[in-house]
């Protein structure tokens, strides 16, 4: 699986240019690779569905954070409790990583999974719900209450937007 | 029937984003005849639950069996939330019908307040945890919304830094789900109780670790409280209410709980953590609440002491402490969104929210006067009121399982709370007044909310007595004791 | 190895959100941090010499990847998307009342 790792390295790599450079549009850009990136690492790991969907979405979020940053710029300067800030994020972070190592271990080799529900899914979800793509009977026939929350999700957020640029919010 | 929780909310809240904008009347009507609605409803789980001989209810979605399919399950803790969340939600909502004639486009307020109350009560019937994950994004955003709904400067800081925070939340949250999506291969909460009895790892602590900050910082304890006092001061008063009446309460308590009791099983390691997070969370909240003059913060910062208090007492583990704890939530609940209800009637009556302006309440509106001194005598612990008998309850909890370190926390910085509580008061409501206030009267749905959940705190000392409380409260609290046993529970429903 | 490559990706977002002044930064972290998330989930249900989970005609289907994660993922895309659009807009109105996008410089409530 070494295309896998070799992505996943790009993608690190990536991830830090956005985050440490100086330019909004530019870190915009980066984030816009890192998304690329994983929309690739999706279609390694055989999963075209959601392939497709990370490029839609990666697509709309680059659209709505460039019109947030167009013609705003970012200062830059350290001042105060930078660097104990910093360090203690960094001990933190580090710490985070050692234990999860610990608990990464534990769990199945990568390619191996454990499959105990989605071995009914694989067998008999053609027949139980006659579709082809097993990842669509899942959402839309086994989980489908989950399709309804995630539609939901996005009322609420397009109600969330409305309300939230409203020209006028209190009556004074 | 318990589809009905959430399909109500839902399409109530579609209905309404369609017509409000066009019939004022119609878009108050139709939420507050939703809410009473679920009200009655959740009243007749109660009686949906005696009826039945094992005490567990499963609703299967779809017709398929789980594990292969999503399913509800309706058991004592959850019609105990249900009410609660349906109770105070029905009365913030005919609170708000004149409240928030303040701010425009009321309709998106309706739309945004019934998807909460859909994504609370999603939340609490659900059996599943990625179904629990979704539900929980489903309140969350429309909360991230309705804290910055009068879009002034503050309203917007607070909601930024409070949604920042809380997606940060669900990411953990969902990484917890992911890790033990792959160590068990199943997302059904009753099925994962009995994969994780068989194979037992370390990898438990890393994921309680996780939820623990994720749900954690939703319940805002100690270490992840920073975003609860900005948001619930700048929010409408009553998304206030809601927020720190239920929200806090289902998202946080709620959910940890019945992972940590029903699906892992609580040990020792985890017990002592929620005992000092809930520690930390009291004396913090209580400390932090003493130097406030802004009225909202300091009731923000007394529910940080309060949930402390609610943690603790369910991280003891045996019964006396889970039934003290459920108490208290129940009681905070109603006390807490009354008090924020009445901040919301004291601002409108004087238009600020500090302290050092305001005096004198008691000769120009008694009825807010009357509420709040109720409201202020049931946090700090006065009897006969509800909050003295469930304090009490929590300290015989802690004498109890032996630790009178903490029995002893618990009284002090309940005194604590009684003298701040009693600073505020007199500093609001007595003495002479400071400006020259407007006496406006307050409408009629504004003073029925009040008194009625002042009536409500009067009276809650009474659901102990043993036959209210066994059909109410005991129930609640065998189903988190019974721990693992949930899943043998909810598998014999399901034949 | 892999999973633990992830969780790096997931604490690079972790300290973007934590560190950073500038609020689109702090957004992009967050971003970064539910890439990571996805991405972790797909990787735990891969299965080596597996195909995608779609049935086609006249080929013989040996092992099929798990379909589960594929479809939780398909909906914390979606969430993620919905949180990101909400977050940006109280961005651009903050912009607007406070004429800066530095945090340290949006501190109107204190104590």
């Amino acid at each position: 699986m070494i295309e896998l790792n070799l992505i996943l390295i790009f993608m690190i790599l990536a991830a830090l240019v956005a985050v440490e450079i100086k330019d909004l549009l530019s870190s915009v850009v980066a984030v816009g690779a890192v998304g690329l990136g994983l929309s690739l690492a999706f279609l390694l790991l055989k999963a075209p569905d959601l392939a497709i969907t990370q490029l839609v979405v990666e697509i709309l979020c680059l659209i709505i954070l460039i019109r947030a940053t167009i013609k705003k710029d970012l200062p830059f300067s350290t001042s105060g409790r930078w660097l104990f800030n910093t360090i203690s994020t960094l001990i933190f972070m580090a710490i985070f990583l050692f234990f999860a190592y610990f608990a990464i271990k534990d769990l199945p080799k990568m390619g191996e999974p454990l499959i105990k529900v989605s071995k009914f899914y694989l067998e008999r979800g053609k027949d139980l719900t006659g579709a082809t793509n097993l990842v669509s009977s899942v959402i839309l026939d086994f989980r489908a209450y989950d399709t309804l929350g995630e539609a939901t999700v996005l009322f609420t957020a397009v109600i969330g937007v409305l309300a939230v640029l409203r020209k006028v919010g209190k009556i004074h | 029937m318990l589809p009905l929780f959430v399909a109500i909310p839902l399409g109530t809240a579609f209905v309404i984003s369609l017509v409000g904008k066009f019939y004022k009347r119609l878009s108050d009507l139709l939420a507050n005849f939703g809410c009473f609605l679920l009200l009655i409803l959740s009243f007749f789980t109660l009686s949906t639950l005696n009826h039945k001989p094992s005490t567990i209810l499963v609703y299967k979605i779809g017709g398929w069996i789980p594990p292969f399919g999503i399913c509800m399950v309706l058991d004592g803790l959850t019609s105990f939330m249900l009410i609660t969340v349906n109770l105070v939600t029905f009365l913030v909502a005919i609170y708000s019908i004149s409240y928030m004639e303040k701010y425009t486009d009321k309709w998106k307020f309706w739309t945004l307040f019934m998807l909460m109350l859909a994504g609370m009560n999603g939340v609490i019937i659900t059996g599943d945890m990625f179904n629990l994950f979704v539900f929980l994004e489903i309140s969350a955003i429309s909360s991230y919304a309705l804290v910055a709904f009068g879009t002034e400067a503050e309203e917007l800081e607070a909601s930024f830094k409070y949604a920042i925070m809380g997606s940060v939340a669900s990411s953990f949250i969902l990484l917890g789900v992911a890790i033990l999506y792959s160590h068990t291969s199943t997302l059904n909460m009753a099925d994962m109780a009995n994969v994780l009895s068989e194979k037992s790892s370390d990898l438990l602590k890393f994921v309680s670790v996780l939820f623990l900050m994720g749900f954690g910082l939703k319940a805002a304890l100690v270490p992840f409280h920073a975003w609860l006092p900005d948001a619930h001061p700048s929010a409408p008063a009553s998304i206030s209410a809601m927020l720190s009446g239920i929200f806090i309460k289902v998202l946080g308590i709620y959910a940890l709980s019945r992972i940590v009791f029903n699906v892992f099983g609580l040990t020792p390691l985890i017990s002592s953590i929620f005992i000092t997070l809930g520690i930390l969370s009291m004396i913090l909240g209580g400390f932090l609440a003493f130097g406030q003059i802004d009225i909202k913060r300091l009731y923000a910062y007394s529910s940080i002491s309060q949930i402390g208090y609610i943690t603790l007492s369910l991280g003891l583990g045996t019964p006396q402490g889970v039934m003290a704890g459920l108490f208290h939530l129940f009681n905070h609940s109603l006390f807490k969104s009354l008090l924020f209800l009445n901040s919301g009637a004291i601002e409108s009556v004087t238009q600020t929210r500090d302290l050092r302006r305001m005096g004198g309440l008691m000769q120009k509106a008694p009825l807010i006067s009357y509420t709040n001194i109720i409201g202020a005598m049931s946090i700090s612990g006065i009897p006969p009121l509800n909050g003295f008998f469930s304090k009490l309850l929590i300290v015989l909890a802690c004498i109890q399982a032996k630790r009178l370190d903490l029995a002893t926390a618990a009284i002090l910085v309940s005194i604590l709370t009684l003298i701040y509580y009693l600073k505020a008061t007199g500093m609001a409501f007595f003495g002479t007044a400071k400006t020259q206030n407007s006496a406006k009267k307050i409408s009629f749905s504004m003073n029925f909310s009040l008194v009625i959940l002042s009536i409500l705190c009067l009276i809650g000392g009474l659901i102990l007595i043993p036959n209210v409380s066994d059909i109410f409260l005991k129930k609640a609290v065998n189903a988190l004791l019974n721990g693992k046993n949930y899943a043998n529970l909810v598998f014999e429903a399901l034949k | 190895m892999i999973y633990f490559l992830c969780l790096i990706l997931f604490s690079i977002g972790l300290y973007c959100v934590l560190r950073k002044r500038n609020l689109i930064k702090i957004i992009i972290g967050l971003g970064i941090m539910e890439y990571a998330v996805n991405l972790f989930f797909i990787l735990v249900g891969y299965r080596l010499e597996g195909r995608s989970p779609i049935f086609a005609k006249e080929k013989i289907i040996l092992s099929m990847v798990d379909p589960i994660p594929q479809a939780l993922v398909l909906t914390a895309i979606v969430i993620g998307l919905a949180v990101t659009a909400l977050i940006v807009a109280i961005a651009i109105r903050i912009y607007e009342r406070y004429g800066t996008f530095d945090i340290t410089q949006i501190r109107k409530l204190k104590g």
